[in-house]
């Protein structure tokens, strides 16, 4: 068996963020949050920004989270979580790990000045970022997340302008600890979270995190899909620590970006009749410059 | 109301979940399917079972019982059995198939080495069976008759019990310690054997019939068949059945220099390679090409590795004497032609090809039939015994299985011939009671999800060198490593169940996947399930499907 399908000691209790959510079938922020709250552990605070999984998990009164949970607007999770950070060391308790859960709108952004100023003043926090590459929660707009090509509800027939690169602009604030995951490598994620944890400073977690609904493809294809993604070079997975780049996740076998953007249906426009038309191009060579970037 | 700590609204450990469960459409459900290695097992032996404990418990005696509830001959089926197991093996489009075979033969010589017992299912039953012929559909019937309890007796016609086992198969492939312990073994479930009794000749058959409640005929092919040659009557000609008892039996045979067997079917390829390993030079003559011979690939590789020279599109015409003694056969060259009703190309000769090869001893391995002596039974084709699908024959109570039944086949195909028989003979003893299961859909490559294996590298059973093999009839594979053999039983894939990879549990987005508390395997919370068919799609053996809601 690979490597990755032996999940961390600790793991298997799984009762921090609980069953009865209501995220579609197969959500892959569902599953991403479940594996953040089950790798930090009971001593943990969760200040959980509005979208999706505040949505889902969070509402009166059956609540998922079985760990402290703040909810916080659209644009302020780390500022709310900077608050907890300094309340704790006011109050002289502590150590408690403190997570500031954010989708990719209010990350880069609706909250993008809020993490930076987090970032900037040095807070004892971890941000932790579920990449969806769009708004899911209020339909499905585009964010600077959004991947060039793909569709949303504001742009119908692709978008032109290319992904934010927003573990960089983490790293570039001189953050101790910038790292990248996926949900389909479970214990690489997990791994990444503790590891994360026992660093004192802000840290940044990009994690993919596909949306069945937002996407266009079945439910069961979410960890197919990031499989994909990191295949094809379109994500990479890597870790950033002290402003270095380190720990690149190899790909095995590169797959060509058709094969990530057929099974998707915000990417359905991108085929005339099943040919590719020359966005495909344009995608392709956005993986070839990551895969060159950070020798994949 | 409780105090709750500073900034709790709410307890958190009190909050009672709202069910998701009621938005499903298709829910999961855990399928035990049939791997294609026990499918396309002839003796019907748990495969994965057996792989499956050796790979997570480690464990060589609770896999040498997994495997001995079908199979009562590990340590022989792991040597000469041609494993078409392997051939279905998923594994085959991955890298490699699993070494199936040699798995078997360590397990087998586990058991031999530790002296493991067969375990008795029920220990007594007053009703008496009797077994005709000790070869391996008889000894497997006897053997799953006597686990049920019967009084069983056997009869065999030679005087020492194993059948081809004992007399056909050479020494080389099948070491004769090997058979004895692993006859031994069985003797202990309290069988009866009586040998240099041939049923129909010392004993008639009708008597048996009279005092036994089932009577079972596992009698094999041990008439070799000759084909219409002219001077097949001289000296030094031997039909290759004959051959291999004489050798086999510790007889002194004199082959000369040149010898020369006819056919190319498994007897004939154990013939030349038992007259190699006498000292001389082998040619094996047939009358098509390697492609149509029936014997098995690995047989014919080993005697081409062997040096036995092999004339293809040759067909001998005339055995030449000199004084009652053989000098050589003449042969004509063939050409094929279209197909004849075998599905094979029919030979025609050509004329004037004819040329002579010196021969000093001529072995005719051209087929065997069945030795029908006092045993009355309809036949098929007037060669096999016809027997019905729970392998009764004509007479009343009187069951049939092995190469008499099946043609000639394989040492597993007769294990699966008895163990059925034995299965009919308990129903016909207990009136009729139909005790059989079907088996659960097979499962093929496309439907697993192949990512989550490792490629490795498939083990490799050593040959001893050819300038060792030919001086004496010792084992050609000698002993397997038993810590490599655990490596190759995690190399299965283990098709169509749970091997606790853990995916569904990691992957579940809703939580509804549980360690259940009882067993201690997963278990799906309906509850909450949403239906996603994450689990399903990930998970690598396809244990896990979705199906309509119920």
């Amino acid at each position: 068996m690979r490597e990755q399908s032996k999940y961390l000691e600790g793991v298997d209790k799984k009762d921090l963020f609980a069953s009865g959510h209501r995220a579609c079938g197969g959500c892959g922020q569902a599953l991403a949050a479940r594996l953040v709250a089950d790798a930090a552990g009971e001593n943990t605070i969760a200040c959980v920004a509005t979208g999706c999984l505040e949505v889902f998990s969070g509402p009166y009164p059956d609540p998922s989270w079985r760990i402290p949970f703040l909810h916080s607007l659209f644009e302020n999770a780390s500022a709310v979580a900077s608050g907890v950070d300094a309340a704790y060391k006011a109050l002289k308790k502590g150590p408690v790990n403190i997570i500031a859960h954010g989708g990719d709108g209010s990350t880069a952004d609706i909250g993008f000045q809020s993490i930076s100023g987090m970032f900037e003043r040095g807070h004892n926090v971890l941000y932790v970022c579920y990449d969806n590459e769009a708004y899911m929660n209020t339909g499905v707009q585009r964010s600077s997340f959004t991947p060039y090509g793909a569709r949303t509800s504001t742009t119908p027939t692709g978008n032109t302008t290319r992904k934010k690169n927003m573990p960089m602009l983490a790293a570039d604030h001189g953050i101790p600890y910038v790292a990248t995951a996926t949900v389909d490598d479970f214990r690489d994620l997990q791994l990444k979270i503790r590891k994360a944890l026992t660093i004192e400073g802000p840290k940044y977690i990009h994690i993919l995190a596909p949306c069945p609904l937002g996407w266009g493809h079945h439910g069961e294809l979410t960890v197919e899909i990031c499989r994909l993604a990191k295949d094809t070079g379109l994500f990479p997975v890597y870790e950033i620590i002290d402003g270095k780049v380190t720990n690149v996740r190899k790909i095995p076998v590169k797959v060509p970006v058709e094969e990530y953007l057929k099974p998707q249906g915000r990417f359905k426009h991108l085929f005339k009749k099943g040919v590719p038309t020359k966005e495909v191009d344009v995608i392709q060579e956005i993986a070839n410059q990551n895969i060159e970037r950070f020798n994949l | 109301m409780e105090k709750l700590p500073l900034g709790l609204a709410l307890d958190l450990r009190k909050v009672v979940p709202y069910e998701t469960g009621s938005w499903r459409t298709l829910m999961p459900v855990n399928i035990m399917q049939t791997p294609p290695c026990n499918q396309d097992c002839p003796a019907g032996n748990d495969i994965r079972g057996f792989l499956r404990t050796l790979a997570e418990k480690k464990d060589y005696e609770a896999a040498w019982h997994v495997l001995t509830r079908t199979n009562p001959l590990p340590a022989i089926c792991g040597r000469v059995c041609p494993h078409p197991c392997e051939d279905g093996c998923n594994r085959r489009d991955f890298d490699s198939p699993v070494a199936i075979n040699s798995a078997e033969r360590a397990v087998g010589d586990y058991g031999l080495e530790e002296n493991l017992e067969h375990k008795k299912l029920i220990a007594h039953r007053k009703e008496k069976v009797a077994v005709i012929g000790s070869g391996p559909a008889g000894l497997s019937c006897a053997f799953h008759l006597a686990k049920r309890g019967f009084q069983v007796k056997i009869f065999e016609a030679y005087g020492e019990p194993g059948g081809m086992m004992r007399y056909g198969i050479p020494s080389y492939r099948l070491p004769n310690y090997v058979l004895r312990q692993e006859l031994e073994n069985i003797w202990k479930l309290g069988i009866e054997l009586e040998c240099n009794i041939k049923v129909g000749v010392n004993i008639p058959m009708d008597q048996l019939i009279q005092t036994h409640d089932a009577v079972f005929v596992g009698i094999g092919a041990q008439t070799g068949l000759t084909i219409d040659i002219p001077g097949q009557d001289a000296g030094n000609v031997f039909s290759g059945v004959e051959f291999l008892r004489d050798v086999n039996s510790g007889k002194y045979v004199d082959v000369g220099k040149d010898v020369v067997v006819i056919g190319g079917g498994n007897t004939a390829m154990d013939c030349a390679r038992v007259a190699k390993r006498l000292g001389a030079n082998v040619s094996v003559v047939y009358r098509r090409t390697r492609v149509e011979m029936p014997a098995i690939t690995a047989e014919i590789d080993e005697a081409m590795e062997e040096r036995v020279m092999f004339r293809y599109h040759t067909n001998p015409v005339k055995i030449i004497q000199d004084d009652d003694k053989v000098v050589g056969i003449l042969s004509v060259q063939m050409e094929l032609k279209e197909p004849d009703a075998s599905g094979r190309a029919r030979p025609v000769p050509i004329p004037g090809s004819e040329s002579v090869i010196p021969a000093d001893t001529v072995i005719l391995a051209t087929g065997q039939a069945v030795d029908y002596d006092g045993i009355e039974v309809h036949k098929r084709d007037n060669k096999w015994i016809s027997a019905n699908e729970n392998l009764m024959t004509s007479i009343d109570g009187v069951f049939a299985g092995g190469d008499a039944v099946l043609g000639l086949e394989t040492v597993s195909a007769a294990i699966g011939q008895g163990t059925r028989a034995a299965s009919a003979i308990e129903d016909y003893i207990d009136g009729g009671v139909e005790s059989r299961l079907s088996s659960p859909p097979v499962i093929y490559s496309k439907d697993l999800n192949t990512y989550y294996y490792n490629k490795k590298r498939r083990f490799q059973k050593e040959a001893l060198p050819i300038h060792m093999r030919l001086k004496h009839f010792k084992e050609l594979y000698p002993a397997l490593d038993f810590e490599a053999i655990i490596d190759e039983a995690e190399r299965c894939f283990s098709c169509g169940l749970c091997f606790n990879c853990g995916n569904c549990f990691m992957y579940c987005p809703d939580n509804a996947v549980r360690i259940s508390e009882k067993t201690g395997l997963y278990e799906f919370d309906l509850d909450f399930c949403k239906g996603c068919g994450l689990c399903a799609k990930e998970c690598p053996c396809r244990y896990i499907q979705m199906t309509l809601e119920k």
